[in-house]
This record gives structure tokens, sequence and C-alpha cells, in this order.
């Protein structure tokens, strides 16, 4: 009798490994599919070109690009290793002004991403990025 | 004899309960962190910054080469079909924001017309890779 019950409890029990199978191969999947590799980047902005609201000029720090990789800050032709004190110096002057990067468009994208770091450095929290009109 | 070869039998049975414990968190994790990233498809010098930091959201990458190629999703497009792919994207996540990984010797001016691209494509997020030093 005793042994009769224990053969039905053995037959009521769920299979489970197709189960297991299936759970072992989504693992798989998952572990191959996953990459841990993050971007590491700056943000910046890039104002639209629609026009929102004109910023007067005195609310602005403009930085420019030129086209032979030169830097200009107030007229000023700078070296990039002072860019980051003459925007201290800029934005000490004027604490509430934005920063924009006017880039020429055959500057190299390297170097303005060197001057937007440099404004960061320098405490721009946010830095616009604009293209120099053709 | 037949009986007793059934009790060995049973008692010998590997308890899996622990195992398939285990199994299921680790299912879990990898489903909750994988990210669908899809790579650019080449390999640009990023630029290096100071201030970079690392993005979590970032699921649509662009690539421009030195030669101011667009590199996305392992195939190279021209500027105007970023827009329609930039949407396709937001249309799947809605949350993306988008990275430009742009070479150092890229130029800008491209990277501008990307960025203005992505943002008509519906990405407001837009960040530049870079190196973090």
């Amino acid at each position: 009798m005793r042994r009769r019950s224990r053969h039905e409890a053995d037959q009521a029990e769920i299979n489970i490994t197709p189960m297991l199978d299936i759970v072992f191969i989504m693992l798989i999947f998952f572990i191959v599919t996953t990459s841990f590799v993050k971007e590491v980047a700056i943000d910046v902005s890039r104002p639209s070109n629609q026009p929102q609201k004109t910023e007067r000029l005195s609310e602005v720090i403009a930085i420019h690009i030129l086209d032979t990789g030169e830097i200009m800050l107030q007229q000023r032709i700078i070296d990039i290793r002072a860019v980051r004190a003459s925007i201290e110096t800029a934005l000490a002057a004027k604490p509430n002004a934005n920063i924009v990067v006017i880039a020429n468009r055959k500057a190299d994208a390297g170097l303005l991403v060197r001057v937007i770091d440099q404004a960061r450095i320098a405490g721009a929290d946010k830095v616009s990025l604009a293209a120099e009109a053709i | 004899m037949a009986r007793k070869h059934a009790t060995i039998d049973e008692e010998t049975e590997i308890n899996v309960t622990p195992m398939l414990d285990v199994v299921f968190i680790m299912l879990i994790f990898f489903i909750v962190t994988t990210s669908f990233v899809r790579e650019t498809g080449i390999d640009v010098r990023r630029p290096d910054a100071q201030t970079a930091t690392s993005q979590d959201r970032g699921n649509i990458l662009i690539a421009i080469s030195d030669a101011g190629e667009i590199w996305m999703h392992k195939k190279k497009i021209e500027l105007v079909d970023v827009r329609g792919m930039v949407e396709s994207a937001v249309k799947e996540t809605p949350e993306s924001s988008a990275i430009i990984v742009a070479d150092t010797a890229s130029q800008s001016g491209v990277l501008i017309d990307l960025m203005d691209q992505v943002r008509l494509g519906g990405v407001a997020r837009i960040s530049i890779a870079a190196r973090a030093k």
C-alpha cells in the first residue's frame, strides 16, 4: 500500500528538464549579448536654428575656433592652454553668461571638444555649440 | 533486491533547486542589464576630455570618421538618412539619447550638421564621445 502511494507521487512530479534547457539557453544568450561598455562623453547643447529668443551679446561669452585651428576669445587669439584661464576671467566678469563655442566648419572636431572641455573645467555648466555662418 | 536498488537511486539524486535559484537570478540580472546598443562599425580616435562623464542611456551611436563619413549600425550612411534612422530608433525606445563619436581629425562642420539632423529626428539629448583622461 505504501509502496503504491509513493509510486503515484513519483508520477505527479513535474518534469522540469525542458524548462531548465530553455532557461539555460536564455541565460547563455543574455550573457553573450550583454555588453557592459559605457560610452564616455561630454554633454553639449546645440541651439536650434529657429530663433527662440535673441540673446544679447553682452550675456554671451563667445569662443571662436578659426579654420587654422586658432582659438579667438574677445578678439584675441589665445593658446589652447590659456582657454581655461581666459574663460574663468570672463566668467568672473559676467557670472550668468552663457558660453558659446562658434566653430569654423573646417576646424577639427578634436579641438572643438578640447575647447568645450576647457570651458567646462573653467566652471561653465552649459556650453553651447554653433557653426560659423558660411 | 530490485527495491533496494531503487532506494539507492533516490538517495543519490542531486537536488537542483539551489542551482535553479542561482540560474534564475543570473537570468533576470542579464535580462535587466542588457541594452541592445548597436555599434557604429568603425573605430575612431576619440578626443581627450577631462570632464567626460559616463553616459547611461546613450543608445543611439553615430560615428564620424576622419574622412567625414558617417557610420551608424555598421553601415556607412549619408547625412540625409540620419534623420529617418534616428526617428525609427526613437520609435523603438522613446527615452533615447544620442552619442556622436567624432574622430579627432574630423571636421566640426560635419559634427554640427549631424547634431542638427539628430535634433530634427527628435532626440534632444546629444553628447559627444570622448576619452576620459
